[in-house]
């Protein structure tokens, strides 16, 4: 027959070799990752499906949102030329600086809040934790990818053909997405242990807006200091190179580019070593 | 394994440590976490079937969510081999703006279903949950009911080694919990491992040979069902004795119950219930007498009206062939105003006694069915 249990026994506290230590390593993170693969791609395909849902234009917004904004920076910087390229339509010098920056900005706004917002989702079940801002950066992408079809449309309008030196923009979109990723996954964990973040997300995003080289060209900076700021802010040459390549049929300027992708894998490293520190009561505090 | 929580989970991380190093400095260092499991262990043969019982706040759900790895254990170790599907929430990963559809592919792939699989079994998800016509309807338009049928129908088609189980059959009408447990059932026939998790003990008895009772933090009980499940019953007795002993104006002082010549209680015999109480005033009341099985929710009841007087009394109630197999049950009692004193509650409906009852044991329902209470009936039989 069953006793209830003398628990008196018991200690107040655990035994110190007991306690639990919270080890991640790269070799059983990554191909647990990769397994989750269909999640991420679900919760994007959730998302991206949840957002349009009930607009009566629908998927349609992915694209007037962005060209209702291109128009905007149309009607007030065409007269403003003072900070773009000779010779270049301002409208097409300025949507490419804010296609890039849009989809670091957005990504990071939903994706460093997406811990936060699935919580009901991430305190009931399991899987790499990692599959939230890294679903919300797939999201973004998609996004940013119907930006560029307002591109199209600048370029016939003013009757401008892209250089064939854009073959090298795939290269500076990984380096932006490496960079995006970082940031997104380390600013989402540090969200949940400092709640204050949330409140100063928006204020540093609209404040890199114009420390970042979108309306403003890249030449602005001293070139002793372009090698600095492209590690600081991979965006910086990203953006310069995509327009060199695509307005001016430049190759990259390789100097702050590599810098750039060096910036990039370091925020990325720091950004999962974070992640990785503080993932033990993700589902505790959030 | 053992668990604790900071006392205040919303003081942020760095705010708790600075104010810890604060403390330590002061040398007024205090608890600031309490343990919500300690020195918890136990074991599951692949196959098992496992309940975890115990009140609100006992650690049920952290201990499943330690053995799903949401969440960390703070010691000890948590080994499990096979793959896991936990059923902690059945609504928590379902997403109103999308359509039933949407989620049935959404869900399953975050309980670990891919795609394909999902695919294959859709038409016996949206089938079990009985929402052919509603699935392609937006989620948020469902019912609060169709919403917990549609999550616990994905969950149980998922087929994991081991599946965990919180509290989700409260889930639907009758019908479909019936339809759950069935489920759940089959699933264990087929070899998985269950552990299962639920206040109402009589599912946690239908389901799982084993059982834990969790009791603040600590193991109270473990080993075969019935038994746990009975010595719960018997401190969820005490506890509402305790809680509600000096409410209302009527005492209760003493209380017995005897069979026939103050023998035991048997099954099927009269038995002779005997309360003396205290009133400061004579009142007309109704007297309320109930039989549970530990609980306050009576199997039955039975009510007499009349006048009561002041100081001490004594009532008499004769149960006639008490319908009650084997087992261990308790009576509650309470009076209530009458007249204008309607629902008056004199005597708080509280428990007075329990008592063995001798006899025949309580048949065995046929598989994944649930009694919800044991009574015992006199039956005749005849096959043409």
């Amino acid at each position: 027959m069953v006793q209830i249990r003398d628990n008196s026994a018991i200690l107040p506290e655990p035994p110190p070799e007991l306690l639990y230590r919270h080890h991640s390593r790269l070799r059983t993170c990554l191909p647990e990752l990769w397994a989750s693969r269909d999640i991420i791609l679900t919760l994007a395909e959730r998302d991206f499906r949840a957002q349009y849902k009930q607009a009566t234009l629908g998927v349609m917004w992915a694209l007037l949102a962005p060209m209702a904004m291109l128009f905007i920076f149309t009607v007030i910087f065409s007269r403003t030329q003072v900070y773009g390229i000779a010779g270049i339509p301002y409208p097409i010098f300025a949507y490419i600086g804010i296609l890039c920056w849009n989809f670091f900005a957005q990504a990071l706004g939903t994706g460093g809040n997406s811990l936060l917002s699935n919580n009901a989702l991430m305190s009931k079940t399991q899987f790499p934790r990692e599959c939230f801002p890294l679903e919300t950066v797939l999201v973004t992408a998609l996004n940013t990818v119907i930006s560029w079809i307002p591109l199209a449309v600048l370029f016939v309008v003013y009757g401008f053909v892209p250089a064939a030196t854009s073959v090298w923009v795939p290269l500076l979109m990984v380096i932006e997405l490496i960079f995006t990723i970082g940031v997104t996954v380390g600013i989402s964990a540090m969200i949940i242990q400092m709640r204050d973040l949330v409140q100063v997300l928006p204020i540093v995003i609209s404040l890199g807006l114009f420390v970042t080289p979108v309306i403003w060209q890249f030449d602005k900076i001293p070139p002793e200091w372009q090698l600095v700021y492209g590690f600081v802010n991979p965006l910086g040459p990203v953006i310069d190179d995509a327009r060199r390549t695509i307005l001016l049929g430049l190759s990259p300027s390789w100097g702050p580019l590599l810098a750039a992708g060096l910036g990039a894998v370091s925020y990325l490293a720091l950004g999962y070593w974070l992640f990785k520190r503080y993932e033990v009561n993700f589902a505790d505090i959030a | 394994m053992w668990k604790k929580f900071r006392a205040d989970r919303t003081a942020p991380l760095f705010y708790d440590q600075f104010d810890r190093f604060r403390r330590s400095m002061t040398k007024s260092a205090k608890n600031d976490y309490r343990w919500v499991l300690k020195d918890v262990s136990l074991e599951v043969e692949p196959g098992g079937t496992l309940g975890l019982i115990g009140v609100n706040g006992s650690g049920k759900t952290t201990l499943l969510k330690i053995i799903s790895k949401v969440t960390y254990q703070s010691a000890g170790t948590c080994q499990v081999r096979g793959r896991l599907g936990a059923l902690l929430s059945v609504t928590s990963g379902i997403h109103p703006d999308l359509t039933g559809r949407e989620n049935v592919f959404l869900y399953g792939a975050v309980l670990g279903m891919r795609r394909q699989v999902t695919r294959e079994r859709f038409d016996q998800i949206v089938e079990f949950a009985g929402l052919t016509d509603a699935i392609d309807r937006q989620v948020k338009f469902f019912s609060l009911g169709m919403q917990m049928r549609l999550g616990f129908s994905i969950a149980a088609f998922l087929e994991p080694d081991i599946l965990l189980v919180d509290e989700v059959l409260s889930v639907g009408d009758a019908n479909f919990q019936q339809k759950c447990l069935k489920r759940i059932e089959e699933v264990v026939r087929q070899g998985t491992t269950l552990i299962y998790v639920s206040h109402d003990l009589t599912s946690v008895e239908a389901t799982c040979k084993q059982a834990l009772w969790l009791a603040d933090a600590l193991v109270q009980a473990a080993g075969p069902t019935r038994e746990v499940a009975a010595l719960y019953r018997s401190s969820v007795q005490e506890d509402a004795s305790l809680a509600t002993s000096n409410e209302g104006d009527v005492r209760l002082l003493k209380a017995e119950i005897a069979g026939p010549d103050e023998g035991p209680v048997r099954s099927l015999e009269d038995a002779e219930l005997k309360l003396t109480l205290n009133a400061p005033e004579a009142v007309e009341a109704d007297f309320f007498v109930g039989v549970s099985l530990g609980t306050a929710f009576p199997m039955f009841i039975t009510k007499h009206h009349g006048l009561f007087p002041a100081g001490d009394f004594e009532v008499r109630c004769r149960l006639h062939d008490i319908p009650l197999p084997n087992g261990h049950y308790s009576v509650w009692a309470a009076m209530s105003g009458f007249g204008k004193w309607s629902g008056m509650p004199y005597l708080p409906w509280k428990p007075a006694v329990s008592f063995n009852v001798f006899g025949p044991d309580m048949l065995e329902p046929p598989e994944g069915v649930m009694v919800a209470a044991p009574l015992y009936v006199g039956t005749t039989w005849d096959v043409n």
